[in-house]
């Protein structure tokens, strides 16, 4: 993990730098939006004005109305927090099942390990989305069925990170030395291996972060992510697309959104694996 | 044409075939056939017109039946030419239409009608014609040209419901089990099919209309699109239905006209009639639920300009429809107040009670779905497609579901899926009520249309009394076409062929 603070604090190019920083800068904002935004609004983002329906901006209502009538500013801010949520767990789902899995097969010997990987790689044969989406089909709609499909669709991915890292980790002397000490393989596993590749880790959740938000989206517009009146950024967007013409701005707003926390994300994240790049660090 | 009241019939005989056709023959001078027409509706969900489940805009450019709904609603002769009814209302006797050829050039004759008829009263389970088919007592044919049909009680909605059993040559591929490639006698011949994708139709040359079809082929496009109003103005399509948020902008466009179907589709929401949980069991809850409907703001979100707020089946102007009901509908207004008061008189609290709404996945369904967040219940809205829907509905575990329905051939077809065994009855909450099916049935059995009149409505006032389903309002459906397309108007149901009117009358000018 010391790797990990030093090429933080000692980039190789100043545009890099700023990049990371553009891309906390982005996220920060966003996880105030979420933590805060909802208090500071003043409308609901469920409430309908049938009347005012697809109205443009005005000086009460910033963003304007939805196709129903909604305050899409309050609707955005309520979708940050929905966006993010899903895709923090997401995210930690697929961590928990993919490096938690697979490190545990890896562990266990050779066995175990074409056993869970067998498994996975017969997952990820099938595109993240499509795999989404049938289990949501399977699930049924909603935040949890929404955060559990994303999680199982992106758990190979982190699967396969965990199993290089593990891999590499292994060959070391520290891990020679543990098991000729008589640790178990998962203590080993646990004390040792996990808190030097949990750098490479966190870059991979910083991958699927944006993934996830940007597959919800998709489930959503595709009428599979979270209830209709929810306001992630996805229904916002399927919702609105069809007046796009006569109300763009209900659609611009989520777009935007969406565009801009998953460039904030893909900053972090390339970032967050160029400096914990082992054989970037040694000059190679 | 009209269909004569039954209690006016003495061997009653229904002339008009010629002079119906009349304007068709006419149509014998008529430029040779023009382009292919391409069009969009609802889809096509199997090749066996006695076995669809619901989609009849495709099969009527293919097949035909003994008679024909026409744009203003009432029944007109089609292959048959005339019919009478005995006085009891019982006895059916068709004449079939002369010189009418199947799509493999063979003549059609009363028998061939005979053995349609006896393959959907023997084969074919639920839709439309398992209630008329049950009561069915003999299926004759005792010449080439008469056909009789007795039935084992009077059914006041059979010749509507005969528009929709399409004779298919008997000898068409699959007739024993599923008919794959059916011989109708429609103006347009069965071609290609690809199942969610495309329907072409090139036309039958030996149609017995003269003139028609006016175009060569007529090629559906199938796939699920939300939205034709962009592959109309690009004109990659000639016609297609288009939703009432797309009006205004087809409207400005000077290469396409809207024009609307004559029959509505109507919204309503129902409640859970077969297992209510409580407290949505309490009449007064039900109340409370409906007063917070605003119709005329629902009407305008769903269907602006062409929507009307009612409380009735059948949509204003129509036969069945009744100006002293609909002027004492008290939920013509929404009543947040007095919603409330009801619950607290129930002694309901909202917010610890749950409710389930069951819907599909259309913007409107969030408005009912607000309205009950505002009332105050803690709701959980299950928006589902078309099939997930039917099924969770068929489930009963429930509370609300707010639904809407198209145009049908008669308006029994919208009062029987309220009744215990009629079908898709979810969508109405499974409503079990021996009453209002005694109502109905005696309202299909009456042979005067005055005293029919009266007992549809004496169900549907039950209907209300119990808030069985709750009637928002009605609009009729919207269609566009490109200028180029001439001749063709859409009808009072989907079916897009039919004696008056419809894609066989539809052609492409030069521009096209």
């Amino acid at each position: 993990m010391s790797s990990y603070g030093a090429a933080l604090a000692a980039p190789p190019r100043g545009s890099m730098k700023d990049g990371f920083s553009f891309g906390m800068a982005i996220l920060g904002f966003a996880l105030l939006v979420a933590i805060f935004g909802p208090s500071l609004v003043p409308y609901d983002p469920l409430t309908q004005e049938l009347a005012a329906r697809n109205a443009p901006p005005d000086a009460a209502h910033w963003f304007g109305y939805d196709h129903l009538g909604r305050d899409v500013l309050a609707r955005l801010v309520a979708g940050t927090r929905i966006s993010l949520a899903v895709a923090l767990g997401a995210t930690l789902l697929a961590m928990l099942l993919g490096a938690g899995l697979g490190l545990a097969a890896e562990a266990l010997g050779r066995w175990p390990s074409f056993l869970v990987f067998g498994v996975f790689d017969m997952v990820r044969a099938l595109p993240s989305i499509l795999l989404a989406l049938t289990l949501m089909v399977a699930l049924g709609i909603g935040i949890i069925p929404l955060i559990i499909a994303l999680g199982v669709a992106y758990a190979p991915h982190m699967a396969l990170v965990a199993r290089a890292a593990w891999r590499r980790e292994s060959a070391t002397g520290y891990v020679a030395a543990a098991r000729v000490m008589g640790a178990a393989p998962l203590a080993t596993l646990w004390r040792h291996v996990l808190p030097n590749i949990a750098g490479a880790l966190v870059t991979q959740a910083a991958i699927i972060m944006p993934r996830a938000i940007t597959t919800e989206s998709v489930l959503s517009f595709f009428g599979l992510g979270v209830s209709p009146e929810t306001p992630s950024w996805g229904r916002m967007i399927s919702g609105a697309s069809r007046f796009a013409e006569s109300a763009p701005h209900a659609v611009l707003a989520p777009v935007l959104a969406l565009c801009v926390v998953t460039l904030g994300f893909a900053f972090v994240g390339d970032r967050l694996r160029l400096a914990l790049d082992p054989l970037r660090e040694h000059g190679r | 044409m009209t269909q004569i009241p039954l209690p006016l019939l003495r061997r009653h005989l229904l002339l008009g075939g010629a002079a119906l056709f009349a304007p068709a023959s006419a149509l014998g001078q008529v430029a040779p056939r023009t382009g292919t027409l391409k069009v969009a509706f609802l889809g096509l969900d199997t090749a066996d017109p006695h076995r669809h489940t619901g989609s009849i805009a495709v099969q009527q450019v293919y097949v035909e039946g003994l008679t024909s709904i026409a744009d203003d609603g009432t029944v007109k002769p089609f292959l048959a030419t005339s019919w009478e009814i005995s006085p009891d209302g019982r006895r059916y006797e068709f004449k079939i239409r002369e010189d009418v050829r199947f799509h493999n050039g063979r003549l059609l004759t009363a028998e061939d009608v005979r053995a349609n008829a006896v393959r959907v009263r023997d084969q074919v389970r639920g839709g439309w014609l398992s209630a008329p088919m049950r009561l069915v007592d003999s299926l004759e044919a005792p010449d080439a040209r008469t056909f009789v049909m007795t039935m084992k009680e009077p059914y006041g909605p059979l010749l509507n419901l005969l528009s929709e059993l399409w004779i298919v040559a008997p000898e068409s591929e699959g007739w024993a089990q599923t008919i794959r490639q059916p011989i109708g006698t429609g103006p347009f011949r069965f071609g290609r099919w690809q199942p969610n994708v495309s329907f072409h139709a090139p036309a039958f040359t030996q149609y017995w209309q003269p003139g028609l079809p006016r175009a060569e082929a007529v090629e559906f496009s199938l796939r699920d699109d939300s939205d034709l109003s962009l592959a109309l103005r690009a004109g990659d399509l000639h016609i297609g239905r288009i939703g009432y948020d797309k009006l205004a902008s087809v409207r400005a466009d000077p290469n396409l006209e809207v024009q609307f179907m004559k029959d509505t589709t109507w919204w309503f929401w129902s409640f859970n009639n077969r297992n209510p949980r409580p407290p949505f069991n309490d009449i007064r809850v039900r109340q409370a639920v409906s007063f917070m409907l605003d119709k005329p703001a629902f009407m305008r979100f769903v269907a602006g300009e062409a929507g009307t707020a009612t409380n009735q089946m059948a949509a204003p102007g129509q036969f069945y429809w009744d100006k002293a009901v609909h002027d004492a509908d008290v939920h013509a207004a929404p009543n947040e107040t007095r919603a409330h008061a009801l619950l607290r008189e129930a002694g309901v609290n909202p917010a610890n009670t749950p409710c389930r709404i069951v819907s599909w996945q259309s913007a409107y369904t969030e408005i009912a779905v607000q309205a009950m967040r505002k009332l105050g219940f803690q709701v959980e809205h299950l928006a589902l497609d078309d099939i997930g829907a039917q099924r969770r509905l068929g489930q009963y575990d429930w509370d609300l579901a707010p639904f809407s329905s198209g145009p049908r051939a008669d308006i029994f077809l919208r009062f029987v899926r309220l009744m215990s065994d009629g079908p898709n009855v979810g969508l109405w909450g499974g409503t079990r009520d021996a009453e209002f099916d005694r109502l109905v049935r005696a309202a299909i059995a009456a042979v005067d249309l005055n005293e029919r009149r009266r007992l549809y409505l004496a169900a549907w006032q039950r209907a209300m009394d119990n808030y069985y389903t709750v009637v928002i309002g009605h609009a009729p459906e919207p269609i566009a076409n490109r200028r180029e397309v001439t001749g063709y108007s859409p009808g009072f149901t989907w079916g897009q062929h039919r004696v008056d009117g419809g894609l066989a009358f539809g052609a492409l000018t030069a521009r096209g």
